[in-house]
């Protein structure tokens, strides 16, 4: 045993014999200033940035009339909107916390109506967080004779990016991607919430769009095995409104690289 | 020791370990949160203050944790660092405190808000297993935590006791298996997305160095072992000379059934006890003989070397070993005695140059 005749011996309870004090007291101090420094250190080259996205409280509830689209999940095409919500904007809607509004929008599909709420906002990306019930969402009194746009169908892509949930993307979670973000973005996605593709190379000058299984039904399963990760896949792109909209063909989806 | 459980023991040196714990901890936290170039500018930070928190509890519970285990080894390997070992468990229980702060700021942000119950959502939300990236690494974090707060609940002498401790030392190797949780659970969630390189390499060191004064802390055992006790004819076993075991201090013999014996000289009289102290099972031989009662090098708890009791009020009593001496040399009977039964101590010549 390396127990030399002169090593200090410590009782718990009793004074700190005087040759052990120094070391002690110098292992204290290592251990608080180690904590110190990875403090500050990792806490200074953290990523902070999470991209741009936010509720836009700030702008205060806003208030928009448009027409309901119902894809697997809501669109709203702003017919007449004010300064910041424009006349062919279309946004993605959204009930609060992880829940989606499909159950309002149904009944409403191509009629007129009227939405209030919170906009939250990543560069092109808009989504519109609806007020509670009626409030949120009611069909507009005078019908006029307003359509769903016709959408453009843009081809067949292959794209490279991220499957994620579109709230905590716009800004509800910052930052809202990742694989971190996986199972709150899953939890989103269970809710209702439209799944959004990040492209790294924009299509026709988004790099958002809008996913839906190949038939145009929700994501499919096979999705989520791949939320939050970087992959590549294929499918129909087409331009609703002003939102690009991705069926993805689940059987294209690889890991890239 | 124990005469009844008060929920801790205060002391200056607990209070003083404590102290330096809290100020490590609140200026980790403090410089981790604050001092950053967006928040000193004035900005928000644009991140979500929830995720801020998690990142800096969580970091902090990962440090802390490999603070801990570096303690053991370190005290192997140089027995000065002996002194960190008191009082570890504060050190445990504060980390448990820490990395439960983490699960709140991730459960009440990424799992509440939905329809679901937060809880269930934790156990539903990701059901990846089969694959490494995307995996749900939450479930390591939440092994570690569960291990950490058993741990931490029964840290307390009473379960000590309760438990006995060889099945208390045993639930508290625990321990080990929660580092490896949340060494994947880093590995597989936070390093994923982290850009910076700070952090990922900080990570990798701290748990080499972890690994490796293990695997150092093992060899200088190995090579610096307890000695084997040799048998020798009637069942006796040889442990040394006499004259090897200073006044007031032990030395240490392996018996054949892996138990360990510690011969004591105390005024030139040789009695041997076992090595491992009631308490938690500290090495009673790496101790010494202070105010004629042996005194544990862990915690401090004496015992009479005679008896293999602890002086009254207290209650601890050890097995205690019939001893021979046969020109010069030390000879043990490997059949210990119940604990605390009384043995006449035996005679030696005292040892040369000391008084
Ligand atoms: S093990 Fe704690 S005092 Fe001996």
């Amino acid at each position: 045993m390396n127990d030399r005749e002169d090593t200090p011996f410590f009782i718990g309870y009793l004074q700190v014999p005087q040759k052990l004090r120094k070391l002690l007291l110098v292992t204290a101090l290592a251990l608080v200033g180690f904590l110190l420094g990875a403090g500050l250190l990792i806490g200074r080259t953290q990523d902070t940035d999470p991209g741009g996205g936010a509720f836009r409280f700030d702008y205060g509830q806003q208030t928009v009339s448009g027409v309901v689209e119902n894809l697997a999940y809501p669109l709203f095409h702003v017919t007449e909107g004010n300064d910041r919500l424009k006349p062919g904007q279309t946004l993605m809607l959204t009930g609060s916390g992880k829940d989606g509004v499909s159950n309002r929008t149904l009944p409403m599909v191509g009629k007129l109506a009227t939405a209030k709420g919170i906009v939250l906002e990543r560069g092109s990306l808009e989504m519109l967080q609806l007020a509670g019930g009626k409030r949120g969402l009611s069909e507009a009194e005078k019908q006029s004779s307003v359509s769903v746009p016709k959408p453009e169908d843009l081809g067949r892509w292959k794209l490279t990016g991220e499957i994620c949930d579109g709230k905590c993307l716009s800004g509800a979670m910052r930052p809202g991607r990742g694989l971190a973000h996986k199972a709150c973005a899953n939890l989103c996605l269970f809710g209702d919430i439209p799944p959004v593709f990040v492209s790294t190379k924009p299509v026709k000058g988004s790099e958002f769009l809008m996913v839906l299984g190949p038939d145009g039904g929700a994501l499919p399963k096979e999705a989520y095995d791949f939320i939050g990760q970087y992959i590549t896949l294929e499918g129909a792109v087409a331009r609703h409104g002003d939102m690009l909209v991705f069926k993805m063909d689940p059987e294209t989806i690889e890991l890239a690289s | 020791m124990s005469v009844k459980y008060v929920p801790v023991q205060w002391n200056r040196n607990k209070w003083m370990y404590d102290g330096f714990l809290l100020v490590g901890v609140g200026l980790f936290l403090g410089f981790f949160l604050h001092i950053r170039p967006d928040f000193l500018s004035g900005n928000d930070p644009r991140i979500n203050a929830q995720i801020l928190n998690a990142r800096a509890f969580g970091v902090c519970a990962f440090l802390m944790l490999s603070i801990i285990l570096s303690i053991g080894p370190l005290a192997r390997l140089d027995p000065r660092f002996s002194a960190l070992l008191y009082n570890r468990r504060h050190f445990g229980v504060m980390t448990a405190a820490v990395a439960l702060t983490h699960f709140g700021f991730i459960l009440n942000w990424y799992f509440a808000f939905s329809k679901s119950n937060k809880y269930e959502a934790l156990l539903f939300a990701n059901t990846n297993y089969g694959q490494i990236a995307g995996f749900p690494f939450e479930m390591f974090g939440l092994f570690a935590l569960i291990c950490l707060l058993i741990l931490s609940t029964t840290s307390h002498d009473f379960w000590l006791k309760f438990l006995t401790a060889p099945v208390w030392k045993r639930l508290h190797y625990l321990i080990y298996p929660a580092y490896a949780a949340v060494v994947a659970h880093v590995a597989l969630g936070m390093l994923q997305d982290a850009s910076g390189n700070v952090f990922p390499a900080l990570f990798v060191v701290a748990a080499l160095i972890v690994a490796g004064l293990h695997v150092a802390a093992f060899v200088h055992d190995r090579r610096h072992g307890d000695p084997v006790a040799e048998p020798v004819a009637e069942g006796w076993f040889r442990i040394c000379k006499a004259s090897d075991i200073r006044e007031g201090r032990a030395r240490i013999g392996l018996l054949p059934n892996g138990e360990r014996v510690a011969v004591f000289r105390q005024d030139d009289k040789l009695s041997a006890i076992s090595n491992a102290c009631a308490h938690q099972n500290g090495p009673l031989g790496e101790g010494r003989i202070v105010d004629c009662l042996v005194t544990c090098p862990w915690h401090g708890f004496n015992y009479d070397v005679r008896s293999g009791r602890s002086p009254a009020p207290f209650t601890e009593k050890i097995p205690t070993y019939n001893l021979k001496v046969h020109d010069a040399e030390v000879y043990v009977d490997p059949n210990a005695n119940e604990p605390g039964t009384y043995v006449e101590p035996v005679e030696v010549p005292p040892l040369e140059g000391e008084a």
